[in-house]
């Protein structure tokens, strides 16, 4: 059956589509935001007069026969030197920002050597692709090639000497190529360019261990006497040119002005109607979702529905693909997810492309930057947890010419209720900055060890912009580094860059297992040794992509949990007795008589029980003892105090209760500001702290040493609490509820919000 | 807050490099720490010196570095294990003979030609992090096996050390070694680029890697093919008070804090047995190729494998016979490479002779190989189509028998006995 064909039948174009959604009673009472973006017109300029023939053949030949401007920027900028990020949206051809001023480098001086790295294989995979094609295009000799843990050894050596550019991940640079850097001389010594993708991925743990990966390779690259240049290109975050310069410790020409053209696009924030006033519990996201997309699929419009987990894909996936079979004839539903092979994942592109796949369901893999082509619809279930991530999936909407839609449907989650109920603070703040912290001492002395390995270090010597001298010594004390006539050599027979890995938060991480089929074992992920206390602890519940899992064993001293697939209607939430002590106050702030403050702590933690919590009725049916050793936790914190007298008028319990209500928004909202996930920052109420006897709410970096989130924490401190106070009162629940201060007792909303406005310097009660 | 302070109080989070064995020696290292302040004390300095001396090693400067070189000569008389130093000569004089194109061939060089190479390093696994701290060779010549350690008594002195090194290569043409291939002369490259341009260029050298050879030989014999474990079981050599190879790292970092030659001294003794095992290793290895000597007949039928892997059956054949003259075990399988050979030889006749010897063998299972290059014979070859499917069908049978016993899915090669029953019934048809 043809386009005609399913016209004849009553399908109806996306604007018929909006408008009945404007107009019909099942959907418009739960449209809590309409926005139209307008549409903008393409940006181009003629081919530089410096690119070389074959390349803009090779351009014209595709059908590119001109420059979109933010193009035309980066390859002047880059052709003079200078180190860039491009920051684009999706599918603006940003991949020309490094292709072309390389390819015409290489036109120029064959010897020239480039490294690309991506934060995964399989976008490392797909680039390669892109990169043949348009190499065979130009009719260039140049040699592009894959080096990671798939690549065949026969092949490795190749690569090595003679890759003009060489893909890879920081994993395998950090592991695999920096402590070989002898077997890769010509590479080093002719190193030009390294291109940086998807810098915004580059955040947190992964991000600071990644500066020091840079650190490490621009070291090596000085060794050899070369000195590239840096090209990174981002998607959109509040602080592109600060990350960049960051990572790379190299000053940044920022290009933020996309020149390709955009169509009309409607931002539609829906929320799904109450079905449990008391609770304050909505219509699943999940189902709301599938019937927004089923009416969209209905009528022929290629849509894209993001999911967040494993599970939820194959529910909606399952629902639509029968829908499919009833009503929409050959066109196919596809699932996407984590862990597709290339060549499926190009099946799928062609497939959108070409208009056999109608729709696509997906859990959040395709964020990162994979190209499926511009689709006419979005259907987001459930906030992605942080505005840039939001324009990222949105971003897979939207065509160069024509309407697009993006539907974001929000959960009962306080994070989701927050943003359906503030949709300016999603369009008018600035997206969330992306934060690393190099200097974290016990990434920076990883780095250290896997850097005197590959090059002794001498005195004076810096790493990055790191002074070090002192970690030598003390790395000298711990008879790893031997130091003789000011230099220090590595001297340990152990090779420093197995033992650490990027993306894990900690070096002593619990393995989780699932052994649910026999034989067929196989490692679902790692945790932290912290939180696995009050997460994989004997019977706990454990979540993995949606699925539920019990935990049957762990073997605390091997480091292993052994879960398996259950499916049980509760959830489990183990008790953490906490004690924090604060070290250092490195700044404070005072507010009438409160306190907010910011240094570092100890936290010592000890899992005392565990109990069963019931989704629907959130009921207690049942407890259980965990037997663990207390764990220590030396960290940074942020903090707020409440003076004694200030609190004098309502008694012990009161406060407690307050605090307890505070402490359960903040961990809610804090994320949303800092950018993070809500497992890397820790929420702890004490009714008396230890270190100055007053009730305190401290915010606390999960990860040892800190990797500036309570740092952020600090610096927006007033912006969080304004909005904690304004979360509360706009929940319409009676009493609390799990969407903003937690389920509790009665007139504890009331304390929780008196709290929130005295933090800030502001009276007790409302005028 | 110090950094150092924080550095303490981070301590529990640190991946340090801990080891078990470095726990051991904590005891030790304590009882060094009287040693180690005696290190700056100019008397106990002219102490190690005279220890140095005692061990037989004299400093060598260079551009203001200094390491050691320890000699010794050794006579030709002198036995190692199962052989005197001097029979290398009469192995090398062997090889000129025998006109073998082997991995192993000495053919064209002379006995001073070789340098047998083995190295001590700071680390197990391969990465630019791994210092080689002991360089240990030896050198048959006329005048006796001069064996020479240069060793590095400080990371800073690498210059030195690889200048001295470099005295041994210089009249050489080829290394032998034990698994020197992938590791030893591997790290010597890297230290190399390392220290770019304030060393001279390595020279190509030719490159026996001994380790090869033991696999091949010994593979199945041999839990392992550790040279510590050749030694005593194939060489005659015994080795009393060996410090292990994996200890040598943590006695080094010993030394460097104590400065005391006796931590080292160990690692020294350990690596020029190494480096003298090599010439014995060496010797054993050609006589058995050239079958100057019987050896078992596991060696042998794994000798006369490693010629035929090389092409050259002729050497393969002579060997393979005498194991079919015998009544060994392996009779049978010798019996069947040799009707391959036959067969790649085109010689028919040969080949169906000792393919049926082997069928017939009723005290040795037979390959199902034996049974189809049979069937493929008197298909192809001979056109005697019964006699092809008695074998095909023998062939069909002993798979299925395999698969009942393996469990494993027989689909494919059922599926091609299957597919030659079924021309051979063809052919048998269309004769009628």
């Amino acid at each position: 059956m043809g386009w005609e064909g399913e016209r004849m039948l009553g399908k109806r174009s996306l604007a018929q589509v909006l408008d009945d959604f404007r107009t019909a009673e099942r959907w418009k009472g739960n449209l809590s935001h309409w926005r139209t973006i307008e549409p903008r017109s393409a940006q181009t300029v003629p081919f530089p007069p410096a690119l070389d023939g074959r390349i803009t053949d090779a351009l014209t030949a595709r059908g590119i026969p001109s420059l979109y401007t933010h193009q035309a920027k980066a390859f002047d900028h880059v052709r003079g030197g200078r180190n860039i990020v491009a920051v684009t949206p999706t599918a603006s051809g940003k991949s020309l920002c490094y292709h072309l001023p390389i390819l015409q480098t290489l036109s120029e001086d064959p010897q020239a050597r480039s490294l690309y790295l991506f934060p995964t294989k399989a976008l490392a995979q797909d680039q390669k692709t892109e990169l043949h094609d348009l190499i065979r295009a130009t009719g260039l000799s140049v040699k592009s090639e894959t080096y990671d843990g798939d690549t065949p050894s026969a092949v490795r050596q190749l690569v090595r000497q003679a890759g003009h550019i060489v893909i890879t991940n920081p994993d395998m640079l950090h592991s695999a190529i920096l402590p070989h850097h002898t077997k890769w001389v010509s590479f080093f010594e002719h190193l030009r360019f390294v291109v940086i993708d998807e810098l915004h991925t580059y955040r947190g743990v992964f991000g600071s261990h990644v500066a020091n990966v840079i650190r490490r390779l621009k070291r090596i690259c000085a060794f050899y006497g070369s000195h590239p240049q840096f090209i990174c290109t981002s998607a959109t975050i509040a602080n592109p040119q600060e990350l960049a310069q960051h990572l790379t410790e190299e000053q940044m020409v920022l290009i933020d002005q996309s020149g390709a053209p955009t169509g009309r696009k409607h931002f539609v924030f829906y929320n799904p109607p109450v079905v449990n006033e008391q609770l304050n519990i909505r219509r699943s996201a999940t189902l709301e979702a599938r019937d927004i997309a089923s009416t969209f699929l209905a009528n022929g419009i290629q849509t894209i529905i993001f999911a967040r987990s494993r599970v939820r894909v194959e529910i909606i996936l399952t629902y639509l693909q029968e829908l499919i079979r009833r009503r929409l004839g050959p066109r196919s539903i596809r699932g996407y997810r984590g862990g597709y092979l290339p060549s499926e994942r190009r099946e799928i592109e062609r497939g959108l492309r070409q208009g056999d796949i109608l729709g696509v369901v997906s859990t959040n893999a395709l964020e990162l930057g994979v190209d499926i082509g511009q689709l006419q619809a979005c259907v987001v279930t459930g906030y992605p947890g942080s505005i840039a991530s939001t324009w990222q999936q949105a971003g897979r909407a939207g065509r160069r010419q024509g309407e697009s839609v993006v539907v974001l449907v929000g959960s009962s989650t306080p994070m989701d209720q927050y943003v359906m109920q503030h949709p300016e603070y999603f369009f008018d703040r600035s997206p969330e900055s992306a934060r690393i912290n190099p200097d974290n001492l016990i990434i920076l002395v990883d780095h250290l060890k896997c850097a005197a390995y590959e090059l002794p270090f001498a005195q004076g010597d810096l790493f990055g912009h790191a002074q070090v001298q002192e970690i030598l010594e003390y790395l000298t004390d711990e008879q790893v580094l031997h130091h003789v006539r000011g230099k220090w050599f590595w001297m340990n027979d152990s090779f420093p860059a197995h033992n650490i890995s990027l993306r894990s938060a900690s070096q002593e991480n619990v393995v989780i297992v699932d052994i649910s089929e026999r034989g067929q074992e196989r490692v679902l992920g790692e945790m932290d040794r912290f939180s696995s206390l009050t997460l994989l602890h004997e019977e706990a519940i454990y979540l993995h992509q949606g699925a539920q899992f019990q935990v049957e064993k762990l073997d605390y001293e091997e480091k292993k949990a052994y879960v398996r697939e259950v499916q049980v209607d509760y959830y489990t939430d183990a008790n953490l007795a906490v004690q924090l002590k604060v070290l250092t106050e490195d700044e404070s702030r005072a507010q009438d008589e409160t306190r907010w403050a910011f240094g570092e702590v100890s936290v010592h933690a000890m899992a005392t029980i565990f109990k069963k919590i019931k989704f629907e009725t959130h009921e207690n049916i049942g407890s259980g003892p965990i037997h663990l050793p207390e764990e220590e936790l030396h960290t940074s914190a942020a903090w707020i105090s409440f003076s004694e007298p200030l609190l004098a008028s309502l008694g012990p319990e009161d406060v407690e209760r307050g605090l307890i209500g505070l402490a359960h928004v903040l961990q809610h909202v804090a994320p949303l500001f800092v950018m993070c996930d809500p497992a890397d920052l820790h929420v702890v109420p004490q009714r008396k702290a230890v270190h100055s006897g007053e009730p305190t709410i401290f915010l606390y970096d999960r990860y040892p040493g800190g990797v500036g989130l309570s740092d952020q924490v600090f610096r927006e401190m007033h912006t969080l609490l304004v909005q904690a106070e304004t979360l509360i009162a706009a929940c319409p629940c009676e009493a609390g509820c799990p969407a903003c201060i937690g389920v509790s007792g009665a007139g504890d909303k009331a304390l929780a919000a008196s709290l929130a406005r005295l933090a800030q310097g502001g009276p007790r009660h409302v005028a | 807050m110090s950094l150092k302070d924080k550095l303490t109080r981070m301590r529990t989070h640190m991946s340090l490099e801990q080891t078990e064995r470095r726990d051991e020696l904590e005891v030790e290292r304590a009882s060094q720490t009287v040693a180690s302040v005696a290190h700056t004390d100019p008397t106990a300095l002219s102490a190690h010196d005279r220890q140095w001396e005692a061990l037989g090693a004299q400093p060598y400067a260079f551009a203001g570095e200094s390491v050691f070189v320890r000699e010794r000569i050794y006579p030709l008389t002198h036995q190692h294990g199962h052989y005197r130093f001097g029979q290398l000569y009469e192995a090398i004089a062997r090889w000129q003979d025998a006109g073998i194109a082997h991995p192993l061939s000495a053919d064209g060089l002379a006995t001073e030609d070789l340098l047998f190479f083995d190295t001590e390093t700071t680390g197990l696994q391969g990465g630019v992090g791994n210092a080689i701290f002991l360089l240990g060779t030896t050198r048959v010549t006329q005048d006796g096996v001069v064996m020479r350690q240069h060793f590095l008594p400080s990371p800073d002195a690498e210059t030195a050390l690889y200048h001295s090194f470099a005295r041994d290569l210089a009249p050489i043409t080829h290394l032998v070694t034990y698994n020197g291939k992938s590791f030893d002369w591997p790290q010597v490259r890297t230290r190399h680029t390392l220290l770019r341009g304030a060393v001279p260029a390595l020279p190509a050298l030719g490159h026996f890697d001994l380790l090869h050879g033991a696999r091949r030989l010994w593979r199945e014999d041999l839990e392992s093919c550790r040279l510590s474990l050749i030694e005593p079981e194939k060489l005659g050599v015994s080795r009393e008070h060996d410090v292990p190879g994996y200890m040598a790292p943590i006695l080094y970092f010993d030394y460097l804090h104590s400065g005391d030659p006796s931590a080292i001294a160990g690692v020294l003794t350990h690596n020029e047995i190494d480096v003298l095992s090599l010439i014995t290793l060496y010797i054993h290895l050609s006589t058995l190729l050239l079958g100057a000597q019987p050896g078992t007949y596991e060696e042998h039928f794994a000798i006369a494998r490693w010629y035929e892997a090389l092409g050259d059956d002729e050497a393969a054949a002579a060997r393979y016979d005498s194991i079919a003259q015998s009544t060994h075990a392996l009779r049978q399988r010798a019996t069947q490479a040799l009707g391959m050979i036959a067969k790649r030889r085109r010689d028919w006749r040969r080949a169906i002779v000792a393919l049926e010897a082997c069928a017939a063998d009723v005290e040795h299972p037979v390959s199902i190989d034996v049974y189809v290059e049979l069937a493929k014979l008197y298909e192809h070859q001979i056109k005697d189509y019964d006699k092809a499917m008695h074998y095909a069908k023998a062939a069909l049978a002993a798979c299925s028998e395999r698969s009942r016993l393996t469990r494993r899915s027989p689909r494919f090669d059922l599926h091609a006995h299957t597919r030659r029953i079924e021309r051979l019934a063809r052919r048998l048809t269309e004769k009628m």
